[in-house]
């Protein structure tokens, strides 16, 4: 039973996760492209000094490809669930259904880790190649909050999806909004220093979002 | 699990709601505080005054109003050049004749702003060569780090020049210095006059003053009085090189460090909180004003050109949060919480809290509204006990949040 339901996860995220990964890979490549040829062209102090006394980022491009990850994958998984209301389906079955909600959640996740986390690697690792450590360090500290705002868009869009009451879309897009906007607020390198962790606690509190609205949906409410 | 999710989810909407609903009532409600601009004149022995809101005003402290042409000539150390253009130039001042070379060299301007104090510092500086014989300054190939050692590191190949690293770090040591660096403070720009290098305090609180001369390091102890540390050091560039920095100690005094005799002098400034207040110092022929500028007040300290108190103005308002859009969002909202703040480039969740109770009237009207809704919906109260304790303590925020994702587990 439960390998079919992965066998399910698994048919709706497949092409996602590879073109998710390849884009994301892709975004964090160009990103270092740019680099490259500012390097050629400026010479590396100069980027290194614009870096560390002028506020440039060479990361900034990379502010709002998680989230695109996070919705693209939340849609994926979630939206072909509520056509006709084939989560029910999955609802009748004799397992938990809790279990088999954190089980979806947890197929979800797990692409976002892959996808995430073969770009953050790139990331750093090309980051270490080009830059001393307190640049890398601030680079990563900068763009950890973006990745975690990848998942928090993913869990508040498997939360509304779910609902079955479309007033409540609303509702929870407006709280969803307001909150992931914490997670991309402008801030100079290393600045989210004293909030990442908080951050990654409410990422992983957040998780569990889903089972609301789905005790929603399977009760029926209207 | 469901009801943890619920809870989680209505602690999301608090934070949401906590970090936009205020932010929304003041970018609608909010009105500029601008502080008033206070120097002190040579020509009066007295304070002007300009005020910008609503309208430009130029007043002395006895409240006599000034066109815009007399405040220039009530501060000719400041419009120099304007009353020069204009031919209203005293000839001299006290007695002293007015050299506008002279009345150049002396001018110097000087901002502290606690947020580039609290703030990611860059830990990596060009070392620049202080002799070089040329006009301009060039840029080094590599910057420097002191942690365990003083480490120089190219940048065209990200690796470590050992040969130097190990030169600096023996005269360091030689010196006393004790690894790692707690500040480190120069102008690392090729933008000034010359290169002084750092002024670098140790783990132990040691101030050492560093550079490089002829490719050699010169590094030099700045001999500090007992207990004497700084927790915030920048130097300065002025014409007159009198002195290397202005530095904040721990027990929030400021000094300066003098050029070549490395002498520390103590400015007579009291009251400055460099958590929350700007400073900014205005050097000319005569004076230096120091001006703490806080939320809701200002103060002007004048001293002379040997740094001896010559006279003070202070000058207090209200706070955004004391005047009458304060005092609504007070009633309304029982904390905001913000993730940026004025004093710091850090980004936190920083909550505070009202600074009057009215806003527990509404949380009570809120409370009272939800009874209301659950025995009109047939629940039991103590089902509901959880939410109605978080509308009670979060107000507004909490009874957003727990009327978005509400509880109907008991239906």
């Amino acid at each position: 039973m439960w390998k079919s339901i992965l066998y399910k996860e698994w048919l709706k995220l497949r092409w996602i996760i590879l073109i998710s990964t390849a884009l994301g890979i892709m975004a964090v490549g160009s990103l270092f492209l740019n680099v490259q040829h500012d390097f050629l062209f400026m010479g590396a102090m100069t980027y290194w000094y614009n870096t560390l006394f002028l506020g440039v980022q060479y990361f900034h491009l990379l502010k709002y490809v998680p989230l695109v990850i996070g919705i693209a994958i939340g849609v994926a998984q979630y939206f072909p669930e509520t056509v006709n209301k084939r989560i029910k389906l999955s609802f009748h079955l004799p397992i938990n259904e809790n279990k088999i909600l954190l089980l979806m959640m947890l197929c979800g996740t797990t692409t976002l880790l892959v996808s995430f986390g073969s770009m953050f690697l790139l990331f750093w690792g090309l980051s270490a190649h080009f830059f001393p450590q307190e640049i890398v360090y601030g680079a990563i500290v900068s763009v950890t909050p973006w990745f975690l705002s990848g998942f928090v868009i993913y869990f508040f869009i498997s939360l509304i999806v779910m609902e079955p009451v479309w007033k409540y879309w609303i509702l929870y897009g407006l709280i969803g909004y307001a909150f992931i906007g914490l997670y991309l607020e402008p801030s100079t390198t290393g600045g989210y220093e004293p909030v990442v962790l908080k951050f990654a606690l409410l990422t992983v509190l957040l998780s569990l979002s889903s089972l609301f609205s789905a005790y929603r949906f399977r009760k029926g409410e209207m | 699990m469901v009801r943890i999710s619920r809870y989680i989810l209505v602690l999301t909407a608090i934070i949401g709601s906590a970090v936009a609903l205020p932010n929304l009532y003041w970018t609608i409600m909010e009105k500029p505080v601008n502080s008033p601009y206070v120097m002190y004149s040579i020509i009066d022995k007295g304070y002007m005054i300009q005020r910008s809101t609503p309208a430009i005003v130029r007043q002395d402290t006895k409240g006599n109003s000034y066109t815009r042409e007399e405040y220039e000539k009530k501060l000719p150390m400041m419009f120099y050049m304007q009353l020069a253009s204009s031919g209203t130039m005293p000839d001299s001042i006290n007695g002293v004749e007015m050299d506008m070379h002279a009345l150049r060299k002396a001018r110097s301007t000087y901002r502290y702003q606690p947020k580039v104090r609290d703030s990611p510092q860059p830990g990596l500086y060009p070392l620049f060569e202080s002799e070089s014989g040329r006009v301009n300054l060039e840029m080094p190939n590599d910057f420097f780090r002191i942690q365990d050692w003083m480490v120089f590191i190219d940048a065209k190949s990200n690796s470590v020049d050992e040969a130097k690293s190990n030169l600096f770090t023996a005269v360091l040591t030689k010196r006393g210095f004790e690894f790692p660096a707690r500040i480190i403070a120069g102008l690392p720009t090729t933008r000034k006059s010359c290169d002084e290098g750092y002024l670098v305090s140790d783990a132990k609180e040691q101030l050492f003053h560093l550079k490089m001369v002829k490719g050699k390091p010169y590094v030099k102890k700045v001999a500090l009085p007992d207990n004497l540390s700084f927790k915030w050091i920048e130097c300065v560039d002025f014409s007159n090189k009198l002195y290397y920095a202005y530095l904040i100690s721990a027990a929030n005094e400021v000094y300066v460090l003098f050029q070549d005799t490395y002498e520390l002098l103590k400015l007579p400034v009291t009251g400055f909180n460099p958590d929350v207040d700007e400073l900014k110092i205005y050097g000319d022929f005569f004076n230096y004003n120091v001006i703490i500028d806080g939320e809701s007040y200002l103060k002007n300290i004048t001293l002379d050109n040997k740094f001896n108190k010559v006279d003070e103005y202070a000058e207090k308002w209200e706070t955004k949060y004391q005047r009458t859009e304060g005092k609504i969002f007070g009633a309304i909202f029982p904390f905001e919480l913000s993730l940026k703040s004025d004093n710091s480039r850090y980004i936190d969740f920083r909550i505070k809290y009202s600074e009057n109770f009215y806003w527990i009237l509404l949380s009570l009207l809120f409370v009272g509204a939800e009874i209301y809704w659950i025995k009109r919906m047939k629940n039991g109260i103590m089902d509901h006990l959880a939410d109605l304790l978080i509308i009670a303590v979060t107000g507004i925020f909490g009874f957003i949040a727990v009327n978005i994702f509400q509880n109907k587990f008991f239906k």
